[in-house]
């Protein structure tokens, strides 16, 4: 029985608690193969979706099939799986920050089915987002299994992400890249092993199901001065696109949400939106990834007004798509702009300077790409590796660096949180390790609690306060009603200073009279930034601690002090 | 600290009847009551290891301009004041997060599943997964209000009946209410049971607070449960039996919850209430 019993429960399992981190490391394999696979299933029944309604795309009614699409998809969220949350990456990030990765388990086919439903009827999102949260939910859903720590499970669940990311573009360096700079937001020698072991079993299983393809072959781009100058000018450019797209995104939903429709019906209007966009301009439809590579090979024909509207018309049909109840990620939209604005920006550089010997088009397609990508998420190093993986070379490392980086720079100047950590921290909810928020979260108040003061009643002599004063270490004394428990105020030492040495005042004063009332208190609930706020802004450096009028003891500056220190050596010590 | 009762209200009249027997374990128990009023029919519960996403019936949503009202008034009647949970923190926006740090929590046998199983004795599987992962007892609560002036435990040897043992020798502790222990005796006898409380180091304190231990040698479970008073509030511990006995045949909790109408306090795997 005791042999069946240990062997039941994964966590029991003897062999891989040998080594924690030889644990993480086959952990990260698995977790990484299964999010591979999650993300080539996704990717292969996107395909067949796309094809087989291709024929149908050019009927008048085809409008209805992205907003059916859209609609049966938050519908199974809704109604089936019981998740209309989110599009996925910032509930990762968040259940990192706050949650010690903690996700639910249905998250980790939830999101595949629902955005196959989404953009496969040919809503404009991309399906990285969803294999993100697939292979994250994986991750935390394994090591709940090994009841792994927190740390550790944080891990697992950046091992998805990275598997994910690398299984679905065939970029192991970006999956990994992705992961520290966007989801963990930390790179410590714990963590980074297994996520590029993750991010290797990912890659590997998409060149085993679907063969070593790079995304978007290219020819070599031989980038010369003027064109490295000139990707300044696209930097502002794909900043500026980025801006209008978080703008567009989060506006549409406002927008929606104001709608008095259930959610199904608001995902079908944004649905039919962008199947009418898409009648007309079918660059929208879809990932889009088609027209990607038709962009950078140079093959895109039309011209800078209509390029510019395609751009408008992809933010548009994006904003209904994802905003309006359907589900995807912004990665794909994002390429499929960013390429479009590139091709924008090379069209108006030859109207300008007609004369001027401009590199290939598809070149500047592709560099607005990583410039779109690092200027949403705001993460450079994110959009530099992935569009050097995805494109299959280094030959435009150069402008590649400068168009990222100066677009997410342009985008942080204007907007400090990225699109994905926009709302996590308007609500005060990202909090990356070793911050002040995220050690003073990981603190309560029951834990700081000073439970060692003297409660005295309000019709106490002053003379016989003075006793328990000598034997008392502490300044605050809680005065409570003696018949009921409940909290009247407080007696601090300074209060009694004045009828301290004036012996003939001790049986004339009781402390009713002495004690301050209605003074500051805090609840056991309340978040200790909140506190530390209120000790500021009132100079005060304790404060008593009060639920349901009863004193629970006091909470001071100094013990959070020593007790902040301590946890931010946990949190920032390397394992 | 405050110790306190989680209770989600639902606005109706069994929402009535499940507050009211959380005003009176409060009272007799001597705890707080936290009400949360739901706002949105999801809400998630992050416990050490495990995240438990609660779908709650529309019932939940009824009349939200007047819940608050009727709470208090229910609270009120009971001569208590209750608090107001608001949550602060939110997954997504529709998707509140529910602290876990609570002493007892209340759920009617099901949060998530229509309220008409209820009657039928059926424990949904969210209220599984929060005995399963809680380090608070969950107080499940009959379809009707129904007061409890003796408390019986069911004791059958196990880790997590030591577990209910305990809360049930602090309840009785806290009460003064006459406490019994209930155990259908299946393997060895008498002596093997009370070596489980000697060396779980209760053998004072089972000398001194329970009233009476009565074994059953004879009889099926269900017939001798018959014994059990009809005002007793039940402490049990979950999934009360050996591994074997859980998959095939169900557990104890399960037997008793589907026969007994009387309320529960379900002490479960990571219960530290008692200790």
């Amino acid at each position: 029985m005791r042999f069946w019993k240990s062997w039941r429960y994964p966590a029991h399992w003897p062999v891989p608690r040998l080594d924690d981190r030889l644990l993480l490391i086959l952990a990260g394999a698995v977790v990484g193969t299964s999010s591979g696979l999650a993300a080539v299933a996704l990717n292969r029944s996107l395909l067949w979706m796309l094809k087989s309604l291709m024929a149908y795309r050019h009927f008048w009614w085809s409008f209805l099939m992205p907003a059916a699409g859209a609609a049966l998809s938050s519908l199974f969220l809704e109604k089936i799986v019981k998740e209309g949350a989110g599009h996925g990456v910032p509930e990762v990030i968040y259940s990192v920050s706050r949650r010690g990765g903690l996700l639910r388990f249905r998250s980790s086919y939830s999101r595949l089915v629902s955005s196959f439903l989404t953009i496969g009827s040919g809503g404009s999102a991309g399906p990285e987002a969803p294999v993100v949260m697939s292979g994250a939910a994986i991750g935390s859903s394994i090591a709940r299994l090994f009841r792994l720590n927190e740390r550790q499970r944080v891990t697992l669940v950046g091992c998805g992400a990275a598997g994910a990311i690398s299984s679905i573009f065939n970029a192991p360096i970006a999956g990994l890249v992705f992961t520290v700079e966007v989801v963990l937001g930390e790179w410590t020698a714990l963590n980074i092993v297994p996520i590029a072991i993750a991010s290797v079993a990912g890659a590997q299983i998409s060149r085993i199901l679907q063969g070593n393809q790079i995304a978007f072959a290219h020819r070599q781009f031989p980038v010369d001065l003027l064109d490295s100058l000139a990707t300044v000018g696209l930097a502002a450019f794909t900043a500026a696109a980025s801006i209008l797209l978080t703008w567009a995104l989060r506006r549409s939903h406002g927008v929606s949400t104001r709608l008095p429709l259930p959610l199904w019906l608001r995902a079908a209007c944004g649905g039919a939106v962008v199947g009418l966009i898409g009648f007309f301009f079918p660059v929208v439809i879809g990932e889009g990834y088609h027209w990607i590579r038709e962009m950078i090979e140079g093959a895109f024909v039309s011209g800078f007004g209509l390029a510019l509207l395609f751009v408008l018309a992809k933010i548009t049909a994006t904003a209904f798509t994802l905003g309006w109840g359907g589900s995807g990620g912004i990665f794909a939209p994002c390429l499929v702009i960013g390429s479009l604005v590139g091709l924008t920006y090379h069209r108006l550089l030859q109207i300008l300077w007609p004369a001027a010997d401009w590199i290939n088009e598809g070149c500047f397609a592709l560099l607005g790409m990583a410039g779109l990508i690092s200027g949403m998420l705001q993460a450079p190093l994110t959009g530099i590796f992935l569009i050097t993986e995805i494109t299959g070379g280094y030959g435009v490392i150069l402008p590649l660096i400068i168009v990222s980086t100066l677009s997410t720079t342009i985008c942080h100047y204007l907007e400090p949180a990225s699109f994905y950590l926009k709302e996590l921290v308007e609500r005060g909810q990202l909090l990356r390790p070793g911050t002040d928020g995220r050690v003073l979260t990981d603190l309560s108040v029951a834990e700081l609690l000073e439970k060692d003061c003297i409660a005295v009643a309000p019709d106490m002599l002053l003379g016989d306060f003075i006793e328990i004063l000598q034997k008392s270490r502490r300044n605050y004394f809680p005065v409570e009603d003696p018949a009921t428990g409940t909290f009247l105020g407080m007696v601090h030492l300074d209060d009694i200073r004045p009828y301290l040495f004036n012996a003939g005042l001790y049986h004339a004063v009781l402390l009713g009279q002495i004690m301050k009332t209605g003074i500051e208190t805090v609840h056991p609930d309340d978040d200790l930034p909140e506190i530390l706020e209120r000790m500021d802004a009132n100079r005060l450096y304790s404060m008593p601690v009060v639920a349901n009028e009863r004193f629970l003891g006091m909470i001071s500056k100094a013990t959070l002090l020593d007790r902040y220190r301590k946890e931010l050596k946990v949190q920032t010590t390397l394992q | 600290m405050d110790i306190r009762l989680f209770h989600i209200f639902r606005n109706t009249p069994l929402g009535r009847e499940t507050l009211l027997q959380s005003l009176y374990f409060c009272q007799k128990v001597g705890t707080s009551l936290l009400i949360y009023i739901p706002q949105h029919t999801k809400f998630l519960m992050y416990f050490e290891n495990d995240v438990v996403q609660v779908d709650l019936d529309s019932s939940y949503l009824t009349a939200p301009h007047n819940a608050r009202r009727h709470a208090e008034e229910l609270a009120e009647s009971c001569g208590m004041v209750p608090s107001f949970f608001t949550p602060k923190h939110f997954t997504a926006s529709t998707l509140p997060d529910i602290p876990t740090r609570f002493e007892f929590m209340c759920c009617p046998r099901s949060i998530s599943d229509l309220h008409s199983k209820i009657g039928l004795g059926y424990i949904g599987p969210r209220v599984r997964r929060i005995v399963k992962s809680a380090r608070f007892p969950v107080l499940m609560t009959s379809g009707a209000h129904k007061e409890w002036r003796r408390i019986t435990v069911f004791f059958g040897g196990s880790a997590n009946a030591v577990k209910a043992l305990r809360l049930g020798l602090r309840i009785g502790q806290k009460t003064g209410y006459p406490l019994d222990l209930f155990t259908q005796v299946e393997k060895g006898d008498e002596k093997d049971y009370r070596a489980v409380v000697a060396s779980a180091g209760l053998e004072a304190a089972v000398a001194e607070g329970v009233h009476r231990w009565r074994f059953f040698k004879e009889g099926s479970f269900e017939e001798n449960l018959y014994e059990v008073p009809h005002d007793a509030l039940l402490i049990v511990g979950a999934f009360g039996h050996g591994v074997i006995r859980d998959v095939i045949f169900g557990n104890m909790m399960e037997k008793i919850q589907s026969i007994m109408p009387n309320n529960f306090l379900i002490a479960g795997p990571h219960c530290t209430a008692g200790s």
